[in-house]
């Protein structure tokens, strides 16, 4: 039960309304077995809208909306805005949120392996930044979220 | 919010350092506030002891609320309850894309699907063709990503972090890849085909993340049981499941049903793309296993895993562990199986973690590559916590073991599956 709920029963008590030796309360703690009730909190509201009808034509393209990005946010420090931006080229920085934490010589092979075997566009001083990021952020050591 | 909580657990959600992670916004946003103990944001670098992954739900379009491993590239994985049956919703099965150019529309008047490359007769087909001039097949068959459950290995590798829900069973509808092969009469010399889908990267050409190609052999028994499907369950396939068409090859891992499939490719030389050559290999080991010292030394010699097909596999669904069962009543204990190498022959239950078994009964038989149900009443013999365990046998004899594999793909993985249940005292 919750503490407004029982707040709103006392005052209907005080006020005379309810006869405290027949109130829902009261009741409640005579039903078998009946361990806990009513208990509510609140919920994330809007956090999953429902997909509205979409008004397609009869032509012969077949659309759907854009797709939704869910990136969570990288851990605060230097280094981060060259992250999102360089890693951002190709893919969401999600794909460093989303692996367990990582020994620094893996972090190490996973950049060298998006410079030199997938070409990403990343001069040295930068790459090493990027590096010296995720080894502060995202290994056994470091992961804090 | 903080009208409902006590003094006492207000003060100790301040202490715990939540309140922070509520006022940054969405790391908090990622469980539902109102969940008793919500799952972490990760997990390791222990294993993930979760029957999914650790991520959020997301709504896609034309999608259930999935869980989302990343976002751009898309990959989402299926919640277990929808293992319960033996074909995975359409708006449920999970999605994996390596690269981030996903199509949002494509135009069936301008869409061909090309036959090029070592054919007598290049054939650039349309939809309405596709659908007309071949004869439709259909086939049930599992599309399992060849990472998935990922997150169980130890020492734990880089890669997306699935638990078990990058699977799921459909029933593909579309035309014989053989039919369209005879049709565009390949040449001799052909030793391999070559498939690409429309989805791209940006990255530069020629590298793997422009675009991903995949190529079987021309003498893979596997060709002969694969389609060109443009139905999914009777339904058209969902844009991120590969509209309008995508390849299916039973008994094979998911990086070779190329979505959007677009290009199909005569090649008389062995593909060494990037996503062939270097992606998507595997030891040349018993189970595909080795240790990371072995990996290291870069003396492991792999081989594509299409060279393999799926190891037999099982997965208990339900119950799942979220709530107490009264001791007195019989458990119903359900959940699928299958294996890429044909049909499951048996599955086994296990009330005592594995130590002894027996048989559970199997649900319709809808193909040799389909899921396959199984349940099991079980009847716990005492109140407290017990550990109940599944195992599959395939047709050829291959039992699912009870050890764990290794690589550094995070590939194969086909360990007895485990739930932890508590059983509660009914008086």
């Amino acid at each position: 039960m919750t503490g407004s709920r029982c707040l709103g029963i006392v005052l209907l008590v005080a006020a005379g309304v309810l006869d405290p030796g027949s109130t829902a309360l009261s009741q409640a703690t005579k039903i078998p077995g009946l361990v806990q009730e009513g208990d509510y909190a609140p919920g994330n509201l809007g956090m999953q809208m429902q997909p509205a009808p979409r008004n397609d034509d009869a032509g012969p393209v077949y659309a759907v909306g854009a797709w939704p990005t869910y990136t969570p946010p990288l851990a605060e420090g230097e280094g981060r805005e060259l992250v999102q931006s360089f890693c951002g080229i190709c893919h969401s920085t999600t794909y460093i949120t989303m692996q367990p934490p990582l020994p620094s010589a893996t972090w190490e092979v996973v950049v060298k392996k998006m410079i030199g075997t997938f070409g990403a566009p990343i001069p040295e001083p930068s790459a090493q930044a990027i590096i010296a990021y995720l080894k502060s952020h995202y290994t056994p050591e470091t992961r804090r979220e | 919010m903080i009208g409902r909580l006590s003094r006492r657990s207000l003060l100790a959600w301040l202490g715990s350092g939540a309140a922070g992670l509520v006022f940054s916004g969405q790391a908090r946003a990622q469980v539902a506030p109102h969940a008793a103990t919500p799952l972490p944001s990760f997990t390791g670098p222990g294993a993930n002891p979760y029957w999914n992954g650790v991520n959020p739900f997301v709504t896609y379009p034309q999608k259930l609320p999935l869980l989302r491993m990343t976002d751009r590239g898309v990959q989402l994985e299926t919640p277990r309850p929808y293992f319960l049956t033996p074909f995975t919703p359409n708006a449920a099965f999970y999605v994996r894309y390596h690269l981030d150019l996903i199509p949002n529309a494509v135009d069936l008047s301008t869409w061909r699907l090309s036959l090029e490359g070592n054919f007598e007769r290049p054939l650039q087909l349309g939809f309405e063709e596709l659908v007309k001039n071949f004869t439709a097949v259909s086939v049930a068959a599992v599309n399992q990503c060849s990472g998935n459950s990922r997150s169980r290995f130890q020492p734990r590798v880089p890669g997306a972090q699935w638990g078990n829900g990058a699977m799921g069973n459909a029933l593909w509808t579309g035309v014989r890849l053989r039919e369209l092969l005879a049709s565009a009469r390949i040449k001799s010399g052909t030793v391999q085909l070559q498939f690409q889908g429309l989805d791209r990267g940006p990255g530069p050409e020629g590298k793997g993340a422009d675009a991903v190609m995949k190529s079987l052999d021309l003498t893979d028994p596997a060709l002969d049981d694969a389609l060109v499907a443009y139905l999914m369950n009777d339904e058209p396939l969902p844009m991120l499941n590969g509209f309008p068409v995508r390849l299916v090859v039973p008994g094979k891992f998911g990086v070779y049903w190329i979505k959007h499939l677009t290009w199909i490719r005569a090649l008389t030389k062995e593909d060494t793309n990037y996503w062939m050559a270097t992606a998507y290999r595997i030891p040349d080991t018993p189970k595909g296993n080795t240790t990371p010292a072995e990996a290291a030394s870069g003396t492991v010699k792999t081989v594509p895993i299409g060279h393999v097909r799926m190891p037999v596999r099982s997965f208990i669904i339900g119950p799942d562990g979220s709530s107490k069962l009264p001791s007195g009543l019989p458990v119903r204990v359900q959940g699928i199986a299958f294996s890429g190498e044909g049909s499951v022959r048996k599955v086994e239950f296990s009330e005592d973690d594995g130590r002894r078994w027996v048989e559970a009964t199997l649900g319709a038989d809808h193909g040799p590559y389909s899921f396959r149900i199984w349940e099991h009443t079980w009847r716990p013999s005492r109140a407290g916590k017990h550990v109940i365990a599944v195992r599959a046998t395939d047709g050829k004899g291959n039992v699912q073991p009870d050890a764990p594999v290794w690589n550094p793909g995070g590939y194969l993985w086909n360990r007895v599956e485990r739930q932890a249940l508590i059983v509660g005292a009914a008086s």
